[in-house]
């Protein structure tokens, strides 16, 4: 087996977080206000469900998506949802590209600097890019305690300031605005679309189920904490703090004395940021190395990251008429990749049985 | 011609080096002998003592097996091709020739010149024992054999280098180390066909997987108490003639943090020391491309007053501060270069000026500034926490502060991220570079950054896949 649960679980907590700790905050702020728990928590609590319906079938079946599509309907049909799963992804890495750039510029420099201080990170989702489900899991062994450590002293930090009572009352803002935050903020939840891929790639045992979803569970009360910390301490100006992360931690009165050592944990965390972001690149080149048949996923890889600097170049400066467009439309994409696909890996297994 | 004669001349034919002696003697009785050897590594007086004298008393007709029993030496063996006798003859033996006889005896008086064994200088420890290797390979087999008794402990000799034919010695405990490991690594050297052999660290490049990588594949050790524990532990030891450097494989980046004196002193003590360790090296590592980040892309990584005291010493220096902080690491690298290799007398002298002439003046005149040479003194003395990485972690360390210099702080984090995407992928023979942490192996954690006690490592590390995972059993449950 390539990746074992373990690895699958520590994936589901940082990645799950570090994913939403920049732009996800003020953007649910934006919609949901004083009520940002609440539209955080029906996502959480959608895509939890989802979470665990892939991991119990898991329970079932040792097969990959691939193996099960192919069983019931053909090899052809498998490459060609494989396609799409790689269009999906590769979609959804453009936008956090985005904001890893602007955070980038934000937070290690004084002053902006060019585009080009941001391109060496396509040495490293290359050559990450191109690795499989053993790296990948093996990445997320190393990723977890250093995640564990800097959330836990970033959020220490960010404690000082908060003002809870920021949040009350609750469930004022009209449930529109709520779900609709929930909605337009979709692209920030993946994870069932990750699962559905780790799927016959690992060996399940009994209690595995439980353990993803409780991991996911985990991710979702940190999350929570978070932007409970991030209200509590902007309230009303929190829509317009961009990469929250950054901003909470601000005001921690040592600073003065230690200097500024939240921007050191900002920049180790950064690094379990860049293999979160290399996530959706890594299952991009193993779908399209399952639906083309070639296997070469070092130029694949490379293909793929050149197609996303041409867009990044191209698209440098119009960060803003992309976010709302993701937020305008990328939920249709998660709803079917994110939830609907990975609920119909249920009927392939019941049709394959019934055949 | 006799058959003495013509044998001697069949390997004078091939050895016609003039250090190659030929000694010819008669018994009492009448019959010839003639003992071939290397001058300077064959023992002269053993082969008077336990060879000659005893064979004095040998009659005319006595047959080989008679003349056989009256040697006092107590390495014999038989030969009876020209090639094998020219082999043990470069090796150090010597080869009895006799009368009549097509067959001859191998004398096992091998006896080249060996220093001493003596305390190895880069693994010293003030608890524990003091022995190291020494270049001799019998020597270091009895190191090995005085520790470990068991029956079990395997030897496995083999000749590399086309000219040196360099005895390497595998050594592993059968059992214990996983099977089809030793075979697959006497297979690697015996592939490799080069000249000459004249240190392990030749077998090192031959053994692994990535030769050209910076990161290194195979543990090292020179002292055979930290030599055999891991070889107790289920990995393969090396010997190779000519070096006091033993080698072991499979290889953790771990095993560089740990030292002996670890295992000699409380587990409290260990562990504190094994993160310090830790600690230094990542300071040794990051802390110049911090610096030079801080100083030239976010000037807020600097406490307000340490800034205000970095500004007045930096002012008035003529040099952007990554060109200040790589000259400076090239000055120490160089110093560092230079006092290995100069001669002991002008050394100091030469100390002098590079401590205080080079660095003083330099400061005071304005040309590097202080913190600069604080920080690079400080990562220097960082980095030789751990010995056995310096040559990877200075390597990383010029990469870092040209990346920082360069790209600033977020190429620093790029190439970390890139650092930890490689090493996660890699191994040495099976075993992960990074393990017990990634993979993480729960147990393996009790021995690794934390030093646990004894009892809580009843267990040999699960990563190196041995054949008996028990390593203590205790009698009381503690």
């Amino acid at each position: 087996m390539q990746i074992s649960v373990r690895q699958i679980c520590f994936i589901l907590i940082f990645y799950t977080a570090v994913t939403k700790f920049l732009q996800y905050p003020p953007l649910l702020a934006s919609y949901s206000g004083r009520d940002i728990l609440f539209s955080a928590s029906i996502s959480f609590i959608v895509q939890g469900v989802v979470i665990w319906a892939v991991a119990y079938l898991s329970s079932k079946t040792d097969k990959t998506l691939f193996e099960l599509i192919k069983d019931v309907a053909g090899e052809a049909a498998a490459r060609v949802i494989y396609g799409f799963f790689a269009a999906f992804f590769l979609f959804m890495t453009l936008l956090p590209l985005f904001e890893q750039k602007l955070f980038v510029h934000a937070v290690f420099y004084d002053t902006t600097p060019s585009l080009i201080v941001f391109l060496p990170i396509f040495f490293f989702l290359v050559y990450a890019g191109c690795k499989g489900f053993k790296n990948i899991g093996r990445c997320a062994d190393v990723c977890m305690p250093v995640f564990i450590l800097i959330v836990a002293v970033i959020l220490a930090m960010s404690f000082t300031e908060v003002k809870f009572s920021n949040l009350l009352p609750v469930l004022k803002t009209p449930l529109k605005d709520v779900f609709g935050g929930s909605l337009k903020s979709a692209y920030y939840f993946l994870e069932p679309s990750y699962l559905i891929m780790f799927m016959g790639h690992y060996k399940y045992k009994k209690g595995d189920a439980a353990k993803l979803t409780l991991s996911y569970a985990a991710a979702a009360i940190i999350v929570t904490l978070f932007l409970a910390l991030f209200y509590g301490i902007y309230a009303e100006t929190a829509s317009s703090r961009q990469f929250a992360i950054s901003k909470t931690s601000l005001y921690f009165s040592a600073l003065d004395l230690v200097g500024r050592i939240d921007l050191l944990a900002l920049y180790v965390l950064e690094i379990v940021m860049l293999f979160a972001l290399v996530l959706n690149i890594q299952l991009a080149v193993h779908c399209i190395v399952k639906c083309s048949g070639w296997d070469c996923p070092e130029i694949i890889s490379l293909g793929v990251n050149f197609v996303l600097a041409c867009l990044l170049y191209f698209f440098d400066h119009k960060y803003m008429a992309i976010q709302s467009f993701y937020a305008d439309w990328a939920w249709v994409a998660v709803i079917i990749f994110a939830t609907i696909l990975p609920l119909c890996a249920w009927a392939l297994r019941r049709r394959k049985n019934e055949s | 011609m006799t058959s003495l004669d013509k044998n001697v001349k069949a390997v004078k034919k091939i050895l016609t080096s003039q250090d190659i002696l030929v000694f010819e003697f008669v018994s009492d009785g009448g019959k010839k002998f003639a003992a071939i050897y290397a001058d300077g590594i064959c023992n002269k007086q053993l082969l008077g003592e336990l060879v000659v004298k005893p064979l004095r008393a040998v009659k005319k007709d006595d047959a080989i097996e008679k003349v056989r029993l009256m040697l006092a030496s107590p390495e014999v063996k038989d030969g009876d091709k020209i090639a094998d006798a020219v082999k043990e003859i470069q090796d150090g033996n010597a080869v009895l020739f006799i009368d009549g006889e097509k067959d001859f005896f191998i004398l096992g008086l091998k006896s080249p010149p060996a220093r001493a064994v003596a305390e190895p200088p880069t693994q010293i420890a003030v608890k524990g024992p003091r022995e190291g290797f020494i270049e001799e390979i019998k020597t270091n087999m009895g190191l090995v054999r005085k520790r470990i008794k068991s029956p079990n402990l395997q030897i496995k000799t083999l000749k590399s280098g086309k000219q040196s034919q360099t005895t390497v010695a595998l050594v592993y405990i059968e059992g214990v180390c996983p099977k089809g490991l030793p075979e697959k690594i006497e297979k690697e050297i015996s592939e490799n066909k080069i000249d000459l052999i004249p240190d392990s660290s030749y077998v090192s490049a031959f053994i692994s997987n990535r030769p050209r990588s910076v990161f290194k594949r195979c543990g090292t050790a020179e002292k055979p108490d930290i030599f055999c524990a891991k070889v107790s532990e289920g990995r393969v030891g090396i010997l190779v003639d000519g070096s006091p450097i033993a080698l072991t494989v499979p290889y953790m980046i771990v095993e560089d943090f740990q030292t002996s004196e670890d295992y000699y002193s409380s587990s409290y003590r260990a562990t504190t020391l094994r993160i310090i360790r830790f600690a230094s090296v990542l300071i040794g590592i990051f802390l110049p491309a911090i610096y030079i980040s801080a100083q030239l892309f976010k000037i807020q990584l600097i406490p307000y007053r340490l800034l205000l005291k970095i500004s007045s010493s930096v002012q008035g220096i003529p040099l952007s501060p990554s060109i200040e902080m790589f000259l400076t690491l090239l000055v120490l690298e160089v110093l560092n270069e230079a006092s290995i290799r100069m001669p002991k007398y002008v050394g100091l002298a030469h100390s002098v000026v590079g401590a205080l002439v080079l660095g003083d003046t330099a400061v005071q005149a304005g040309i590097i500034s202080t913190p600069a040479i604080i920080i690079i003194a400080f990562s220097a003395i960082c980095l030789y926490t751990v010995p056995d990485l310096v040559e990877t972690t200075t390597t990383l360390r010029w990469l870092f502060l040209i990346v920082a210099g360069s790209i600033g702080p977020f190429g620093v984090v790029a190439l970390t991220a890139f650092l930890i995407a490689y090493l996660v992928s890699e191994q040495s023979y099976g075993v992960p570079l990074l393990a017990p942490f990634s993979p993480l192996i729960k147990g393996d954690l009790y021995d690794s950054m934390i030093k646990a006690n004894m009892y809580s490592l009843k267990r040999r590390p699960e990563a190196l896949k041995s054949g008996d995972k028990v390593r203590l059993k205790s009698a009381n449950k503690r």
